[in-house]
């Protein structure tokens, strides 16, 4: 069994934030309004952070992009008491959102912000796209067109890709890669699986020094960032 | 406009599991909750892997990928659209496109916003408010396709019959290059001299500074894939300097993906996206990028680092210039004209000859100055000094495709007596040099009446009521345009003075052919064929010309006969000599042969045949304008100290404009996806922001996130201020894209727009309007 991981190269990324707007598209994730954004209650299952340092002439802003961090020991999974975010065997942390009661733990618990509770009914798009669904015998209906308010929503590393994939005999991490893999203008961006040594993730990361976000949390993430 | 799925007939319900209740789930979840530590990595029950996806039950009864091509920047990146029951859901690169290798940017992504956008024109618009003016209501009275064409041909109809077709003024902002082709024609078969184009607003002096050197008219093209040093001047190169998709793609090349890591330095006196991704920020003075040139030209010079080879074999003039370098430019003085340490400026000089191939690159932030074209001719020599010129890992020559020619268009006595008539716009100082683009004189020619009064305006998806320096003027301009037809797909700022609105397709549902801007070296065609059928009432910029044409008939339609006779046909008729038509509306793309460097017997069209460093194209214009300078210096590169608007006692601050990524350049905002993450290094979405150095800000008790107005000698607006370290103090930078007051709801009343108070200036040579040379004060509102 595969444990899929991503790899962001934060030399090659420039913030340009298509990552953000392709999983939008890909996943149906609403946008909000200014009011809501100021609310901070904008679901973005990827967005772009900038963090400053430092003091002029010398600042540096790092632009650092933040998809679910998928990781190996989630906080969010243990403080549920709904088990409606679990680990899959594959390493990808999902979200099950008829289990979920919308007590908003898990948001608390993340110590990387990626969660985001629905507070709305979903204004159906004519962009939206009416497919989706990976196995609905497995994860439960996929709420695709409409999404579920009330609920909390999470980037589910396109495991609806994978999974056709995984059926179509295709190559995960070449052949098929999440929508914002497939979107990042600068290729910083490579998926794949962790553990297989002649992965393209394995090998950016035999290659090139890397490090996780909040390490000391102990949550060991499975999105390593290589640095400038 | 329908709301969700059920007009294809592919309406479905909701799943059933959402049917049960959350009570009833609650229930089973605690039933499990003693197993669940155990279990927290669950087994992926077995499926069975024969059994193929049923399509239908995900809703799917339909599903392709058209090959097409963006138009929301200048990049025109080439795309593919998925489909699915007649609607586009998805936009990705085309991979078979070179130019960006297969990549696209986010701002294609924005399209489905773009052509699904709720504040479209749903049918043509007759104003019935005579009154124009910002913010006066026009009372718009929906109309007929039939009625509304037959009013505008007769509007045209009668000041051709009168003889006065150069009374017409054609506007347009970003179309397609096939529509951009049509509209030209149209001008020249209907006869007038005045098309105006939005180009002449930013790019202008970035095209002298080469035509000056090598006789080329236009942006260069760089060859980022190979080369080894990017020193970019006021360029964003990955925010907003075209071709952005391709610079994006490069960038990730350079950095990573080869064996030697290219550096890239960044002069700018705005901590720009690019600059927090280069390896070396230089906030300079702003307009002193020429000064710095030089000043890296004398290190190159006086340290022999130059390429002897290529000076000696294909420049000329390189010991006026070398004298005029060594003489007067010596980095110790030069750093306290531009604020960069001596040993900085040795220090970049050093590296840009020792990587080579390196790439001096010329942006919007040297440029927009009153010494534009000077400061971006002194930087384009950079390049020449280093041997960069049609090098691998340099500058190149941007290879068009060979379109089918049309015939000539038919000219009777009227088109042709039209069209000897003065442009409007060019009884001014500026635009020596300009072939025909001094933008923002337009406003001035419109407003005075001179040279002769416009009788009717046609506007292609311009707004330069939002883009250009001293947006009142273009208010007022508009308003006194006896008759203004408006075409876009969207009510803008420049649509609420119009006549009558005409909805445009956007570009997701008509034909066009584009080309790329110059940045690939060989040549690359990608075609535009709807994605969709039109939506609401809509027609394709293309489809109204050669209606126009039609009504208007006699010469004019005959012009427009013979070549396609709609715009499918055009796009066809014009394509063909390159691709068979089948394949290219299969592949969308079609890549020219591999670019060829080194042809320096053939690049060079100066006087001399070779790179010049003293321009004797310049000269040859000064003379035939009678008007220009003759001393040796003005054509030389040389830094001219920049005169500003406004006295620095009143107005200490200079105030800057740049582009975030996601300025959607179609001349309207209304999109969501880019409003909401509009200024990334901010943070912050649906807004501008003034920002402004720390040190600054305390001095004028300013506090991140206050409301300041930001005032010139002729106007202010007021915008919430952020303290930001990352700008030079006595600097205010704020984004343009934003302050719209129409465009619909999510466009209008977000942020301010810069362009409000920014005064009317020019460079002198090339005509481009000055954005940056306006003083500011700054307060707390």
């Amino acid at each position: 069994m595969a444990r899929w991981g991503m790899v962001i190269d934060l030399d090659k990324c420039t913030g340009c934030q298509a990552c953000t707007i392709a999983c939008k598209e890909e996943n149906n994730v609403p946008y909000g309004s200014p009011e809501e954004n100021k609310r901070r209650l904008v679901p973005y299952w990827n967005k772009v952070i900038a963090v400053s340092n430092g003091e002029y002439p010398s600042v540096n802003v790092e632009m650092i992009p933040m998809p679910c961090m998928h990781c190996d020991d989630p906080a969010c999974v243990q403080v549920c008491p709904a088990k409606a975010t679990y680990l899959r065997e594959d390493g990808i942390v999902v979200q099950n959102y008829r289990r979920c009661i919308g007590c908003k733990y898990c948001i608390a618990a993340c110590p990387y912000g990626v969660r985001n509770f629905n507070y709305k009914e979903q204004i159906e798009e004519e962009y939206h796209r009416p497919d989706l669904a990976p196995d609905r015998s497995v994860i439960g209906p996929w709420p695709f067109p409409q999404r579920t308010h009330g609920v909390v929503e999470k980037c589910t590393f396109c495991f609806h890709r994978i999974d056709q994939g995984l059926k179509e005999g295709k190559r995960i991490g070449v052949d098929v890669v999440p929508a914002c893999v497939e979107a990042c203008p600068t290729r910083a961006r490579t998926f794949g699986d962790l553990d297989d040594p002649d992965s393209e993730v394995s090998r950016l990361l035999a290659t090139r020094g890397s490090f996780r976000l909040r390490e000391e949390m102990g949550t060991r993430p499975k999105v390593y960032y290589l640095s400038k | 406009m329908p709301t969700n799925n059920s007009s294809n007939g592919s309406e479905r319900e909701k799943p059933d599991g959402l049917a049960i209740s959350r009570r009833a789930f609650l229930g089973v979840s605690a039933g499990a909750a003693t197993a669940f530590a155990a279990s927290r990595v669950m087994k992926r029950p077995e499926f069975s892997l024969v059994s193929p996806p049923d399509v239908n039950a995900e809703g799917i009864v339909t599903e392709e990928w058209v090959a097409t091509s963006c138009l929301n920047c200048p990049t025109r990146c080439a795309t593919r659209v998925r489909v699915v029951n007649g609607k586009a859901v998805q936009i990705t690169g085309n991979p078979l496109s070179k130019f960006s290798e297969g990549e696209t940017c986010p701002r294609s992504y924005v399209g489905l916003q773009v052509l699904y956008n709720p504040d479209r024109v749903t049918s043509p618009l007759k104003r019935t408010n005579p009154m124009k003016g910002k913010g006066v209501d026009p009372g718009w009275a929906p109309m007929s396709w039939e009625q509304a064409l037959r009013e505008v041909g007769g509007r045209l109809k009668s000041l051709r019959a009168k003889e006065q077709p150069h009374k017409l003024l054609l506007l347009y902002g970003l179309n397609s290059t096939s529509d951009e082709d049509l509209i030209q024609r149209f001008a020249s078969a209907y006869g007038t001299p005045n098309v105006v184009s939005g180009e002449g607003l930013e790019n202008e002096a970035a095209k002298a500074g080469e035509w000056m050197a090598d006789g080329h008219y236009t942006d260069s093209a760089h060859d980022l894939e190979r080369t080894n040093y990017i020193l970019a001047f006021g360029a964003s190169i990955v925010e907003s300097q075209r071709p952005l998709a391709r610079n994006l793609r490069m960038w990730g090349k350079i950095r990573r993906e080869r064996p030697n890591r290219a550096r890239v330095v960044v002069v700018d006196p705005r901590y720009s996206v690019t600059a927090a991704k280069a390896d070396q920020w230089i906030p300079i003075n702003p307009g002193t990028d020429g000064a710095l040139a030089m000043a890296i030209a004398n290190v190159i010079i006086s340290e022999g680092l130059y390429d002897v080879d290529f000076i000696e074999s294909w420049t000329s003039g390189f010991e006026e210039y070398r004298d005029l370098v060594l003489g007067s430019y010596a980095p110790e003085k030069v750093a306290e004209i531009t604020g960069v340490d001596a040993d900085v400026i040795r220090e970049v000089a050093r590296g840009f000859a020792h990587f080579k191939p390196a790439i001096a690159w010329r942006g919007r932030g040297a440029g927009c100055w009153p010494n534009g074209s000077y400061a971006s001719y002194a930087i384009f020599c950079l390049n020449a000094l280093v041997g960069s010129i049609d090098a691998p890992g340099g500058i190149t020559y941007q290879e068009t495709p060979k379109y089918r020619d049309m015939p000539q268009v038919v000219e009777d006595g009227i088109s042709g007596e039209g069209k000897t008539k003065p442009r409007l716009g060019f009884d001014k100082n500026a635009g020596l040099l300009a072939e025909g683009v001094v933008t923002n004189q337009v406003a001035d020619a419109i407003l005075e009446g001179s040279p002769y009064p416009v009788e009717v305006a046609v506007g292609f998806g311009s707004n330069f009521n939002m883009s250009a320096p001293d947006t009142t003027r273009w208010d007022e301009a508009m308003a006194k345009v006896p008759f203004y037809v408006h075409i876009s797909p969207g009510l803008t700022e420049m649509a609420e003075f119009a006549d009558i609105v005409l909805p445009a397709s956007t570009f997701l549902e008509g034909w066009a052919y584009e080309q790329c801007p110059p940045g690939s070296g060989f040549a690359e065609v990608k075609i535009k064929r709807p994605v969709v059928k039109p939506l609401h009432d809509s027609k394709p910029v293309a489809e109204i010309i050669f209606a126009l044409a039609t009504l208007l008939g006699g010469d004019v339609a005959e012009s427009f006969a013979g070549i396609g006779n709609n715009a499918e046909g055009f796009v066809r008729y014009r394509t063909e000599t390159i691709m068979p038509w089948s394949e290219l509306c299969k592949e969308g793309v079609w890549v020219g042969p591999d670019y060829e460097y080194h042809k320096y017997d053939q690049i060079f069209s100066t006087p001399s045949k070779k790179f010049e460093f003293v321009s004797g194209n310049l000269e040859a214009a000064f003379k035939q304008s009678g008007s220009g300078r003759s001393d040796k210096l003005a054509l030389l590169p040389h830094y001219e100290e920049p005169k500003f608007l406004g006295d620095d006692g009143t107005y200490p601050l200079m105030l800057v404009t740049y582009h975030p990524l996601l300025d959607i350049m179609n001349g309207n905002q209304n999109y969501p996806w880019a409003q909401e993450i509009y200024l990334v290094m901010q943070g912050q979405g649906w807004t501008s922001l003034a920002e402004i150095n720390r040190k600054t800000a305390r001095s004028l008790a300013i506090r991140d996130g206050d409301m300041i107005w930001v005032e010139s000698p002729f106007s202010k607006v007021k915008a919430r201020a952020r303290v930001f370290e990352g700008i030079r103090p006595g600097v205010v930078a704020i984004a343009v894209g934003q302050g719209h007051w129409a465009c619909g709801r999510w466009a209008k009343g977000m942020g301010v727009n810069p362009n409000e108070i920014i005064g009317v200036d020019y460079d002198r040579l090339s005509g481009q309007s000055s954005f940056f040379n306006t003083r500011v004060k700054a307060y707390r509102a």
